[in-house]
């Protein structure tokens, strides 16, 4: 049992990184199938293969269709578990709001975010793309995030995210939430200058950095 | 007095012939200088310029005219292409660019292939054609730059760009198929834009980047699509600028494989490095928009002053210009430039 179970985690992790979602969604069947534990097949398979796939990103082995595709095939295999998991196991997760600020229609690097943080183990609440400054207070407040992260890939929409911290400023909220910013242009004297939290250069340095402020 | 009018000095870099000095351009486009303190002052203002090609001519010239860059500039966003191909277009603001709502197709499978003549009636292609025939006739000492979005970008405008990327991988076979469509819109699109006078064409590709695409999807996308597009403007007999956005590293090996006359590049890269690799290379760019943001005149011409100490052979911003800038930002630019 205890080297079938390592084995179809080995599978599980491999399907991820091969991009292989069929064979995510059979093997996770397999897992159930066998009465294997649900939560541990997310953690020690799937999950486990995104790391990997996050480690051929850092290394530039993997880029974003790479990423996508393999992110894909994770969610297909999570999916089929989810309905397994005990009600414990599902909540007690710390959340992130995350969003592209107003004006800005690019969402590759937060989607990649997105999905590296949810690998990760954190509750992540996706506003989109386009999204004005107090949206992202009402969200966070609303669903009661612990980190609030804001992405731009424009120079013109910069000042949404200053914004957000103005506003969190402005109506005495601005410790309840870490904000964490990324982008293109943005950069560490930024992110001090508008007095965020953080900043991360790209999608693994961003779990990184989340993990830090809310630990 | 300069020997050359700006028109001769950008034809003649681009023809990697003698000047005096180097020209100072921000092409348009991606990266258009329609900043809103120009706008403010001459109440030729965005969106409506989008719209109408009275008000785009004018626009265009009171950027140069102002600014001090040394060509015209037109259209002042991304996204002429995708609207003709099908997709929702948010108009922008004074201060904010043109955006793709919604893109037309969530699938490479599922694009519509139809005819480029019919398609460039539509839209505000003929708004575009008709400010630069105006320019042209208006202002012949000035280049006219027309600014396409490139064949990858432009894909990625009309298909969910997300499928987009993936598919790229899982179904090569129609994602070739629509770059391919794309790009001879694009090349008809060109061709119109040349007819009325353009003599330089600027393609901006923003997703074609080696961060998001990798060296491999580079070489197999964004590399022979981009020279299709080039081949057929190259046709048309006008020049052709290329920007490149990102830090470039994955790709960089492959940059001279790109046909355009001139490689423009984001501020992260050592663009003197680049021409020391591949002096076949003319290069333009790259001063940071942040530093042109920040407004500080003498930050700004001390780093013009090494741009042109380098030998950069074309003076430009590195990437698209916060609305926000100021012209005095851009003045001390443009200067430090004509004046050295």
């Amino acid at each position: 049992m205890r080297e079938l179970k390592a084995k179809l985690f080995q599978d599980l992790s491999d399907a991820v990184v091969d991009m292989d979602e069929e064979k995510a969604v059979e093997t996770s069947h397999q897992v159930i199938d066998e009465g294997i534990d649900a939560y541990e097949a997310i953690e020690k398979g799937l999950a486990h293969g995104m790391d990997r796939v996050g480690e051929l990103f850092d290394q530039e082995e993997y880029f974003i269709p790479e990423v996508l595709i393999c992110s894909d095939a994770m969610y297909a295999g999570v999916e089929v578990l989810k309905p397994h998991l005990k009600g414990d196991e599902q909540g007690e997760k710390k959340k992130v709001v995350i969003g592209v600020i107003e004006g800005d229609t690019h969402d590759i690097g937060k989607n990649l975010v997105k999905i590296m943080l949810e690998t990760s183990g954190f509750d992540v609440f996706d506003l989109g793309r386009d999204i004005p400054p107090q949206q992202f207070v009402d969200k966070a407040k609303e669903v009661g995030a612990h980190i609030i992260g804001l992405s731009t890939l424009m120079t013109t929409t910069m000042d949404g995210m200053r914004e957000v911290v103005r506003i969190l400023e402005e109506t005495n909220l601005r410790e309840q939430f870490k904000v964490i910013v990324g982008g293109g242009p943005i950069s560490q004297s930024f992110a001090d200058k508008i007095g965020a939290d953080g900043y991360a250069a790209n999608a693994a340095d961003a779990v990184r950095l989340a993990r830090k402020l809310v630990s | 007095m300069s020997a050359f009018s700006p028109k001769e000095r950008l034809l003649r870099v681009l023809d990697k012939e003698k000047i005096d000095r180097a020209p100072v351009v921000c092409p348009g486009g991606m990266m258009n200088a329609a900043i809103v303190e120009v706008m403010n002052r001459t109440g030729h203002t965005l969106p409506e310029a989008h719209h109408d090609d009275t008000l785009m001519a004018e626009l265009a010239f009171d950027v140069a005219d102002y600014t001090g860059f040394e060509n015209i500039g037109i259209p002042f966003c991304m996204t002429v292409e995708a609207e003709v191909l099908g997709s929702g277009i948010d108009v922008g603001t004074l201060a904010c660019e043109p955006k793709i709502r919604q893109e037309a197709y969530p699938s490479v499978s599922q694009v519509e292939f139809k005819e480029p003549q019919a398609l460039l009636r539509s839209g505000r292609i003929n708004t575009v054609v008709q400010a630069a025939y105006r320019l042209a006739r208006k202002h012949p000492d000035y280049p006219i730059i027309g600014n396409l979005t490139g064949p990858i970008s432009t894909a990625a405008s009309i298909v969910d760009p997300m499928s987009f990327l993936k598919e790229l991988r899982k179904d090569k076979e129609n994602a070739h198929r629509v770059i391919d469509y794309v790009s001879n819109v694009l090349i008809a699109y060109a061709q119109l834009m040349v007819d009325a006078g353009v003599k330089v064409i600027s393609i901006g590709d923003p997703t074609a980047t080696g961060e998001i695409l990798g060296p491999k999807m580079f070489e197999e996308y964004a590399v022979p699509y981009l020279n299709k597009v080039i081949d057929g403007i190259h046709e048309l007999d006008a020049a052709v600028i290329v920007h490149i956005c990102g830090k470039m590293q994955s790709v960089r090996h492959m940059i001279p494989l790109i046909k355009g006359d001139a490689i423009s590049t984001d501020a992260m890269v050592n663009l003197k490095r680049l021409k020391e690799d591949y002096p076949q290379l003319t290069t333009m760019g790259n001063l940071s928009t942040y530093l042109l943001e920040g407004g500080n005149y003498e930050d700004v011409s001390r780093h013009t002053r090494r741009l042109v100490g380098d030998g950069i052979d074309i003076i430009a911003p590195a990437c698209g210009l916060s609305t926000s800038t100021t012209i005095q930002a851009l003045q001390a630019m443009t200067q430090t430039v004509k004046e050295l």
